[in-house]
């Protein structure tokens, strides 16, 4: 329990409920249960990135590329409803195009050697590229808007696409929590050399972190368009650093193989939580970038001073055990010696 | 074979890659090999390589500096505010060369005090140092300055802060005789940062903190000063861009340069300098940076649409580190041979002593 209380992402999850209390007492518009319900309802988006990067960022690697992903994933998502595919097989595109381009990211990173941030750049590029080139660089604004039921229909006030997303978290929470395989990811980020040795598949686990996250990159794509109900050139434009932002803000250590499904979340909701704080402040939007920013580099350097502080202490009373046995009685130190 | 050992060197492939570069383009279309036409079409990608150039520096010492794309924003409103406030327009540009200064060296202390990823804190920076560069001008402007210049709020937000004196966009669309002036501000930021990395004890300092932090540290480098300094300088190129792309622009906005991201970092792998740190070369991220401008104006003139050319970038930097990691595992391959045949000839030899 205590380990719990004590995670990182508990911290950021106190500091997200510690700052909307205190917007509070400026506003109290913040405490409506809808100003929550479309504060979570604007973070869906992100928290798919999020999760997906976390799989790459627990591998020790990094992709920027998600962003770019999910916005060729918009528009085969795009064109695919235009040309009259049902719903579940447009969703299954997008989500294949996404598994694909990943895969692509993780054959270039894993079979070629090609550093992450190197490979995920170029692909980054070449995917935004290849989008404007498909749509002739004009938006897709023709979607049967019938997409957009998702997002409206609301259960208990909490639109459809929010509980869709929530049940597709808690089961890939299970899943990671039961599938053995899952701890493949920390093993390799943690140690890779070590996890070889130990006889697991390296190669693959990096692979499929890479694919994992292209797949959910897609699902992103999928509640963008459901959301706004037309693809712009712009999808996913600058959010591959905000993913990679919020993963670390959870507590997900870009030396791999720390952090949990729920640091991607709980990341991703503050930063966009952030964004609707401003607002309540009556704070213009340019500031928004600059808030994010400098919350994700107190966060990163608070925890680097706290595990400081943590590893000094436990330096010192071991200094002070090895102090107190060599001021007993020389028998212990004769045996030793 | 027998060619110079200079001739197999990365820079010399590039600068081989830009001749036939610049000839096949040539071929094509004849318009395009002009010299005016080559010299004055640097003015659109000097920043990028300007910026590139003091991202070498940092990613020799095995760090990483994103934020340099929202540092050129950042200087370029603060350029355009102070001249807005009444500073002398000389002033100005220092004000600005000095914010810059001061951001990398922000990034420098916190990347050398802490042991958090360099890719982190500098994604931190990039975000706020983009939003102090966009927040500003409202700030200043709830505060009572009148901080959007003659054409108020509507005109600011379109074309950013205006007006600015013949005097400074003579550093983005001016020329000594047949050269750009950003071309001779390109090369002067490039010939500094060569002079540095090669003849000062800095610059080796910088090869040394790449390939191993720990042991230049126990070797007695400063490794915390000189990571500031290098953090510092590259604050000051992303700076310099910034200003020739303002000058160049003729007007100070927060969002120039941010979509410069891609091109800075191809520019300086595609240069020759190992992400991994301890090796690079200002020579080979200048080479490349023309080799990738000339390559985007090239396609741009033959019709291509400017869509095509991130596709084709990203081509070039994962084909180009596929290349050396491939000759590199080729060469091992060669080495490992020779090894084994050279051991087996001398166990050959004490075997049959005749």
């Amino acid at each position: 329990m205590m380990r719990v209380l004590k995670s990182r992402e508990m911290l950021v999850l106190g500091l997200l409920v510690a700052m909307i209390l205190a917007v509070a007492t400026v506003n109290k518009a913040v405490l409506y249960p809808i100003t929550l319900i479309n504060i979570v309802n604007s973070s869906i988006f992100l928290v798919l990135l999020a999760i997906g990067q976390m799989f790459v960022v627990l591998t020790r690697g990094i992709d920027v590329s998600v962003g770019a992903i999910a916005g060729i994933a918009a528009v085969i998502f795009g064109f695919a409803l235009n040309d009259g595919v049902p719903l579940p097989l447009a969703m299954l595109a997008a989500m294949l195009t996404g598994l694909v381009a990943g895969a692509v990211n993780g054959a270039g990173v894993v079979f070629v050697g090609i550093p992450p941030i190197i490979m995920t750049l170029s692909t980054l590029g070449i995917y935004r590229g290849l989008m404007r080139v498909l749509t002739g660089g004009s938006w897709i604004e023709e979607v049967p808007q019938s997409i957009k039921a998702l997002a409206v229909t609301r259960v208990a006030s909490v639109p459809l696409m929010v509980w869709a997303v929530a049940a597709l978290i808690l089961v890939t929470a299970f899943l990671l929590w039961r599938i053995k395989a899952s701890r493949f990811f920390y093993a390799v980020g943690d140690n890779r050399e070590g996890a070889y040795l130990l006889g697991l598949n390296v190669n693959a686990t990096e692979f499929a972190a890479y694919a994992l996250s292209g797949l959910f990159a897609g699902m992103a794509a999928i509640v963008f368009v459901g959301q706004i109900g037309f693809v712009p050139m712009q999808t996913g434009q600058g959010q591959e650093l905000k993913a990679i932002a919020a993963v670390v803000l959870g507590g997900v250590s870009l030396m791999g193989g720390t952090g949990s499904i729920w640091s991607a979340v709980i990341g991703a909701l503050f930063l966009t939580a952030v964004d609707s704080m401003m607002i309540f402040l009556h704070v213009p939007g340019s500031w928004n970038n600059a808030v994010a920013g400098a919350v994700l580099l107190a966060v990163v350097v608070s925890d680097y001073l706290i595990r400081r502080a943590v590893r000094n202490r436990q330096l010192a009373r071991r200094a002070a055990e090895v102090l107190g046995a060599e001021a007993e009685p020389a028998t212990g130190r004769e045996v030793a010696s | 074979m027998t060619l110079p050992g200079w001739s197999k060197s990365w820079e010399a492939m590039l600068a081989a890659a830009l001749v036939a570069e610049l000839a096949i383009l040539g071929m094509i279309s004849p318009a395009f090999l002009n010299v005016e036409n080559l010299l004055f079409s640097t003015s659109d990608f000097a920043h990028v390589i300007i910026a590139a150039v003091g991202l070498t520096l940092v990613i020799i010492t095995a760090g990483i500096d994103i934020s340099g794309v929202s540092v050129m924003g950042l200087a370029s409103i603060v350029m355009g505010l102070a001249f807005v406030a009444g500073a002398p327009i000389g002033l100005a540009v220092v004000v600005a060369l000095a914010t810059g200064v001061a951001a990398g060296a922000f990034n420098g202390v916190v990347v050398s005090r802490t042991d958090v990823n360099p890719l982190v804190i500098t994604l931190a920076t990039l975000f706020l140092f983009s939003g102090i560069a966009t927040g500003l001008p409202t700030l200043l402007d709830l505060l009572g300055f009148k901080a959007y210049g003659a054409g108020g709020f509507e005109a600011y937000q379109y074309e950013g802060i205006t007006g600015l004196p013949k005097s400074f966009t003579w550093l983005g669309t001016g020329s000594l005789g047949w050269v750009p002036v950003p071309l001779i501000v390109t090369i002067a930021v490039a010939l500094v940062a060569g002079l540095l990395l090669a003849r000062t004890r800095f610059g080796r300092f910088l090869y040394f903190i790449g390939v191993s932090a720990e042991v230049a540290r126990f070797s007695g480098v400063p490794v915390r000063r000189t990571l500031i300094g290098v953090y510092a300088f590259n604050g000051l190129c992303a700076a310099i861009a910034g200003l020739v792309l303002t000058a160049y622009f003729t007007s100070a906005r927060s969002d120039l340069g941010s979509e410069a991201l891609l091109n800075i970092i191809t520019a300086v792998v595609l240069g020759g300098t190992s992400i991994q740190g301890g090796s690079g070369s200002v020579l080979g991220t200048f080479l490349a940076g023309l080799v990738l401008g000339y390559l985007r104006q090239g396609l741009l003139a033959l019709g291509i649409t400017s869509d095509v050319v991130p596709v084709i970038v990203g081509a070039l930097l994962m084909g180009s580190v596929a290349l050396k990691i491939g000759s590199a595992a080729l060469a091992r391959n060669r080495a490992n041979r020779a090894a084994t045949e050279s051991g087996r000839r001398a166990v050959a030899a004490t075997a049959h002593p005749d």
